[in-house]
């Protein structure tokens, strides 16, 4: 038997910061959007007897794009309010292989290698504890499995590191970290996994709804405009900041299997 | 109480992993090994310990 730890507060936060704003993320073009989404399609692609895992799913745009083409997709997240919504859009788009449950990702309520696949799309940033995550991907996931990570990632230069993870927390107080490709990489090797494939890309941001989603409130947005005001040019440069305070995020997709 | 027969086939206790069984009087799911149920709200099955409650007797 593990050992299973109740939530901690940071879990409580991800919470209630994810339940005032659950419809938006599902109208977000920066979510319901993405070359990502119709890569996650072909990778699963023609598998009517594939059984996915969404975790963290959010809004479900991941789920929706899945349950098109898989035979079963089970939608999990640490929100209530998310995963209404989830099962009212599934219901309104007809897609009744698509399952609702809230569940913390570090203690999965599913048998060992039940599913085919599991993927997790901008989710894994607010974990509290990646590695047991990760362990638990790999324990219910079948050995044959595939598991797609895609999630906002930090630069490797610490400097840009630092900033990405100052206007995060700043902007989202449920914010844990954007982990950097190199530490995803070590996280999944040492959770029994080995990287088949690896991507990342630049994701354009609207500042203005990017911060309204979050409902942050206005002294934290006035300290994320001081801390861009203060930025150095390679900083600048890197996260494409612009006047009106739009910018870029890195984004990863890890294509992992169970060694 | 409205939860899919194949959601429940699917579905572990997140404590001990064992097979869960639905008790309709109390509108949750229950673990019979560790004696724990487990809430269903808008039919959406919460699998969280924290909001997990004990019981003494046999599942309904």
């Amino acid at each position: 038997m593990e050992d299973l730890k109740p939530m901690s507060n940071q879990q409580k936060l991800v919470e209630k910061q994810f339940g005032v704003a659950a419809t938006d993320y599902l109208h977000s073009p920066a979510h319901a959007q993405g070359a990502d989404l119709q890569r996650l399609r072909r990778e699963f692609a023609e598998q009517p007897a594939m059984r996915v895992l969404d975790l963290g799913c959010g809004a479900g745009h991941a789920s929706f794009t899945l349950s098109e083409v898989v035979g079963e997709v089970l939608a999990v997240d640490l929100s209530g309010e998310m995963l209404r919504v989830v099962a009212d859009e599934a219901q309104q788009r007809g897609l009744s292989n698509l399952h609702t449950e809230k569940s913390m990702a570090e203690s999965l309520p599913f048998a060992d290698a039940y599913f085919d696949g599991v993927v997790t799309r901008f989710s894994a940033h607010h974990w509290a504890d990646v590695p047991a995550a990760l362990r638990e991907m790999r324990r219910v996931l079948h050995p044959q499995g595939k598991c797609v990570i895609i999630d906002v990632c930090a630069p490797e230069n610490p400097l840009l590191d630092t900033f990405l993870q100052a206007v995060e927390i700043l902007r989202d107080p449920s914010h844990v970290r954007d982990y950097r490709v190199s530490e995803w990489q070590a996280m999944l090797a040492a959770a029994g996994w080995q990287v088949s494939d690896q991507d990342t890309w630049k994701l354009p941001l609207d500042f203005a709804s990017w911060i309204s989603r979050m409902r942050s409130p206005e002294e934290r947005v006035t300290a994320i405009k001081s801390v861009w005001a203060g930025a150095p040019t390679e900083v600048c440069d890197h996260f494409a900041l612009q006047p009106n305070h739009d910018f870029s995020l890195d984004v990863c997709w890890m294509t992992a299997l169970p060694l | 109480m409205s939860i899919d027969r194949r959601l429940l086939d699917l579905l572990a206790c997140p404590q001990c992993k064992g097979s869960l069984q639905p008790c309709a009087q109390r509108q949750a799911l229950c673990c019979p090994r560790c004696h724990l149920q487990y809430p269903i709200r808008d039919d959406i099955p919460v699998l969280l310990l924290d909001e997990a409650k004990p019981y003494e007797d046999k599942p309904a």
